[in-house]
C-alpha cells in the first residue's frame, strides 16, 4: 500500500496531491492519505463519488498526541 | 489585502448591497453549502460547484460555470481552494477573483453602521452597530467624552479596539445582554485588554466563571455625558438584561427582536422561562415609551435591515406588529412559544460553558462552533435571499 502524508495541508492540497498519485497507480492499488484538515473528511468523499480513478474504501480518525489525523484509504479504479 | 486576483470581504458585500452585477461560485462540499452561504441585500447569481470537481475534470467543471458577462467571485471555507478556482477561470479567460479568507472571513466580518441620533444627543455621544453579516449578530459600542462602552462584543475583538483607538477613547464597560449560546462572547477578552469591568448575569442556576462587575435592576452607569441603565428582562435566558442607552436607545439583546422575541426553549424549562419572557414584556419592556429605539443582538432575515443599514426597529412600531406583544393572556403566550421549541443550534452547550468561563477556547474549535447563522428567535429559521443561477 503507497502512503501519502499531506499533514498540515489545506484543502485543495489534499486532494490535488491524492488525485495526482492514483493517476499513476494500477487498478486495485491502494493508497493511504493523512490528512490533519478535517475538512478533507466530506471533501474526500465528494470528490470519490464522481471521480473516475479513485475509489474510497475507508475514512477513520486517528490521535496523534494532541493532534487529530484524517486517514483515507482510496483504491485505483 | 485585495489585488487584481482576490477581493476582501468588505468589497463584496459593498458589491452586493450595491447591486453590481456579479456571480458567486461557491466551491465548496454541498453539505457546506446547503447550510450556509453568503447573502447579500439584493437578489444576486449564485452557483454551487465543488473545488475538487476542478481538480477531477478541469473542462467539464468550466462549462457548468453559468455565462455571465459579470466578474465571478470564487468562495470556499478558508480561501485556499477559491485561489484555485479563480485561476482556472482566469486562463480560460473568465474575469473571476478569490474571496480572501474564505467562509471564515464572512462569519467573522463585523459592518459598521452609525446610529443617527435626534437633534440635542447629537454631539453628547456616538452609537454604532456593528452588523456580523455572516451570523446575524449585533453588537454595540457607545462613545461619549473619550469613554466607551462595547455591548455584546463578538470573539474577534479587533474590530472594536481599533473604533475604541480611532475614537481616542477609554474602554470603560463591557456588558454582555446574557450568555450567548450560538456565539463566543469576546466580552472577558476585551475587558482584560483594553482595561474596564465586565458584566453579564449568568442567572442563578448557571456558574459564572468571569470575574464580574455586580450589577442589578435599575443601576445607572454614567458614560461621558449619558447614562446607561441595566433592565432585567429575564426570559431567553434567566439573567438576560436589556441596555437603556441615554434613555432612548434600547439595546434588547435577545429578548425582543424586529421580527420576533427571544427564544425561551434553550434551557429545558421552556414553560418557566416563557412565563418570565411574558412578564418581562408584559411589564419591564411594556413601561417604554413607544419612541423608544429598539436595537436587537439579532436579526434572522437579511431584510431586517433598513435602508439606513441598521437593524432597528421603534418599539411603538413593534407593539402594533409583533403578535408575541398582543398577547394578553400568560397561558397563550406560554403555548405559543412551547410550540416553537425546536432543535438547539449546534455546540450550544460548549457555546455557553466557554461563555461562562468554564472552558478555555481553542481558535480553531471556536471557528468551527461558530459557522452558520444564529438561531437565538423564537420560530422559523431565516430565509435565504440568493437566485440559484441555473447550473446542471
Amino acid at each position: 500500500m503507497k502512503k501519502l502524508d499531506v499533514r498540515g495541508a489545506k484543502c485543495p492540497i489534499p486532494i490535488v496531491k491524492a488525485k495526482k498519485e492514483v493517476d499513476q497507480m494500477q487498478p486495485g492499488e491502494l493508497l493511504e492519505v493523512v490528512s490533519t484538515d478535517p475538512g478533507s473528511l466530506p471533501d474526500f468523499k465528494g470528490w470519490t463519488q464522481t471521480s473516475k480513478t479513485a475509489v474510497l474504501k475507508e475514512q477513520r480518525t486517528e490521535k496523534e498526541g494532541a493532534t487529530d489525523l484524517y486517514i483515507h484509504l482510496l483504491e485505483r479504479k | 489585502m485585495s489585488n487584481r486576483d482576490e477581493i476582501e470581504i468588505a468589497e463584496l458585500l459593498a458589491k452586493l448591497d450595491g447591486g453590481e452585477p456579479l456571480l458567486i461560485l461557491d466551491v465548496r462540499n454541498v453539505d457546506e453549502y446547503e447550510s450556509w452561504k453568503i447573502e447579500g441585500r439584493r437578489d444576486f447569481n449564485i452557483a454551487h460547484i465543488p473545488y475538487f470537481d476542478f481538480i477531477e475534470d478541469e473542462e467539464s467543471s468550466l462549462a457548468r460555470v453559468p455565462q455571465a458577462e459579470s466578474e465571478i467571485v470564487v468562495v470556499c471555507a478558508k480561501g485556499g481552494s477559491s485561489q484555485m478556482v479563480a485561476e482556472i477561470l482566469r486562463s480560460s479567460g473568465k474575469p473571476a477573483r478569490s474571496l480572501v479568507g474564505g467562509m471564515i472571513a464572512y462569519g467573522e466580518y463585523l459592518e459598521s453602521v452609525k446610529v443617527p441620533l435626534r437633534g440635542a444627543e447629537e454631539g453628547l455621544f456616538e452609537l454604532r452597530q456593528l452588523n456580523r453579516r455572516g451570523k446575524g449578530c449585533l453588537s454595540y459600542i457607545v462613545v461619549s467624552a473619550g469613554e466607551a462602552v462595547v455591548i455584546d462584543p463578538s470573539r474577534a475583538i479587533e474590530v472594536y479596539e481599533s473604533l475604541i483607538a480611532r475614537a481616542g477613547a477609554r474602554l470603560v464597560h463591557t456588558f454582555d445582554t446574557h450568555v450567548h449560546a450560538d456565539h463566543l462572547t469576546g466580552g472577558p477578552a476585551l475587558s482584560a485588554k483594553l482595561g474596564g469591568d465586565y458584566f453579564v448575569d449568568a442567572g442563578a442556576d448557571f456558574e459564572l466563571r468571569h470575574r464580574i462587575r455586580a450589577l442589578r435592576d435599575g443601576d445607572e452607569l454614567r458614560v461621558g455625558n449619558i447614562a446607561i441603565r441595566v433592565l432585567a428582562t429575564p426570559g431567553h435566558t434567566p439573567g438576560s438584561v436589556c441596555y437603556l442607552v441615554a434613555d432612548r436607545y434600547l439595546l434588547t439583546g435577545d429578548t425582543l427582536f424586529k421580527k420576533s422575541v427571544g427564544r425561551p426553549d434553550l434551557g429545558g424549562k421552556v414553560e418557566a422561562w416563557s412565563q418570565d419572557l411574558f412578564q418581562t414584556l408584559h411589564g419591564r419592556i411594556a413601561r417604554l415609551d413607544d419612541s423608544t429605539v429598539v436595537l436587537p443582538a439579532h436579526y434572522a432575515d437579511i431584510d431586517e435591515i433598513g435602508a439606513d443599514g441598521l437593524v432597528s426597529a421603534q418599539l411603538g412600531d413593534l407593539r402594533r406588529d409583533l403578535p408575541e406583544l398582543h398577547m394578553a393572556e400568560s397561558a397563550s403566550f406560554i403555548e405559543a412559544m412551547k410550540s416553537t421549541t425546536r432543535t438547539p443550534p449546534p455546540q450550544y452547550a460548549e457555546i455557553i460553558d466557554a461563555n461562562l468561563g468554564k472552558t478555555e477556547i481553542n481558535p480553531e474549535r471556536a471557528i468551527e462552533w461558530e459557522l452558520g447563522k444564529n438561531q437565538c428567535a423564537a420560530g422559523g429559521g431565516p430565509t435565504v435571499r440568493t437566485q440559484e443561477a441555473s447550473v446542471r
